[in-house]
């Protein structure tokens, strides 16, 4: 499908993975358009970046093409990644071979850029002794682990803190192929949580929020994503499902029958159960 | 050219293009916080594995030492900045990885975890989580 995009917005090509959190695409496009960008989210398959593919560069750099080119047929001037393979994929296979008419920006570089205007804005309170899930990888592309930070610390009362921890890989869904490293690095991650007397962890990116919000079971602490902390000191409302769904003794019960159907029984039964069932890495 | 073609003929020249710069020193093979996780790399010779990247990115078998790593890259990028050469290591790793996967045909020479449910589990969770009428903005 066409990208809806005018050539007067931004896109905002949030990934594929990001499905799976609907309310942080539409916080996002909802605190861009209040520092005054308005933003026309694009992502899943047909916006793929080619990463699922890449064992075959023929089907990867179809996929890759097509979504260059479909960008580019929408006029849009800049291209606002938030998934941190698309973005590289696109600075590494994209651009180089399908060459694209737009800029392409990180979310966090154009939020932390709009930071003043960000501030006036923050009204509401957040209690929050926070921890930032941080990687390695990307940082060097996109400093993320300093510009996350910078944006937490515009949210009144909340304090963020760095223990230095940076796990391996680019984000989660990375390390989580490798056997033991995942299970390593959440070990590493609460120790320092306990360390810090932290009662908040954010997330940077979707992949880690996937795989680290079933650290809260039976633990004294919560689990967000920076989006979400920064939407609560904007007063935006929202509801993290799939952490819920995810947290849940019955996701089943939890989602409810007529969203069930509406997804599709076997697709939700084959497809999306056994990802909300699998028990948490450590 | 055909569809995809571009991709590969870009995977073959950044290829030859960073396997002539790398001097095989080893810096960024001792600087891997992976290495702990890719078998007979932590006792193997950094020099050595390095060779064997080189290898891969020359078309060749590579070593199994050569291998390992670049089956546990998971793009840290910590060798980045300790290269000395004028390259990206990480880059390196990733052509390599993706050659190593078979992605210019001939085969895999890792395993290849790919999920073929990719994308009807992507489109599934958007009609959890998503309008129709998001849905077919968005998607």
């Amino acid at each position: 499908m066409a990208v809806t995009a005018r050539w007067d917005q931004v896109v905002f090509w949030y990934g594929c993975n990001m499905a799976r959190h609907g309310e942080i695409i539409r916080l996002v496009t909802q605190i861009l358009r209040a520092v005054g960008v308005d933003a026309a989210p694009a992502g899943g398959p047909a916006h793929c970046c080619g990463s699922p593919q890449e064992a075959s560069a023929r089907i990867a750099g179809g996929m890759a093409s097509r979504t260059v080119e479909k960008f580019n047929a929408t006029g849009c001037g800049q291209v606002v990644t938030w998934c941190p393979s698309c973005h590289m994929n696109m600075d590494d296979f994209m651009a180089p071979v399908t060459p694209p008419v737009f800029e392409t920006r990180h979310i966090t570089e154009l939020l932390h850029a709009r930071r003043e205007r960000l501030r006036e804005l923050m009204v509401h309170p957040v209690a929050a002794r926070a921890v930032l899930h941080s990687h390695a990888g990307f940082n060097g592309r996109v400093p993320v682990n300093d510009l996350v930070p910078d944006l937490l610390r515009l949210v009144p009362g909340v304090e963020v803190i760095d223990p230095g921890l940076r796990v391996p890989g680019h984000m989660c869904s990375a390390i989580s192929a490798v056997p033991g490293v995942l299970a390593a690095s959440q070990r590493a991650t609460l120790d320092v949580m306990a360390a810090a007397q932290a009662d908040t962890l954010v997330t940077v990116f979707h992949s880690c929020h996937r795989e680290t919000v079933a650290l809260e079971r039976g633990r004294n602490f919560r689990v967000v994503n920076w989006i979400h902390l920064l939407a609560e000191g904007l007063g935006l409302g929202y509801e993290d499902e799939y952490k819920i769904w995810r947290n849940a003794e019955d996701p089943r019960g939890a989602i409810g029958p007529e969203r069930i159907a509406a997804a599709g029984d076997v697709a939700f039964e084959r497809l999306v159960e056994p990802e909300l069932r699998r028990p948490p890495t450590v | 050219m055909g569809p995809g073609t571009g991709l590969a003929d870009h995977i073959r020249a950044e290829s030859t293009r960073l396997a002539a710069v790398c001097t095989s020193c080893g810096a960024c093979v001792r600087a891997c916080p992976m290495v702990a996780y890719a078998p007979g790399v932590a006792d193997a010779d950094a020099v050595a594995v390095v060779t064997g990247v080189l290898d891969v990115l020359r078309d060749g078998p590579g070593t199994p030492e050569a291998l390992a790593w670049i089956g546990g890259c998971t793009r840290s990028a910590v060798c980045t900045p300790v290269c000395p050469e004028p390259m990206d290591p990480a880059m390196m790793m990733r052509l390599a990885n993706m050659r190593a996967r078979g992605a210019l045909g001939g085969g895999a020479q890792i395993p290849v975890k790919q999920d073929p449910g990719w994308s009807a589990r992507v489109k599934a969770f958007a009609r959890l989580t998503m309008t129709e009428e998001e849905q077919a903005k968005w998607l």
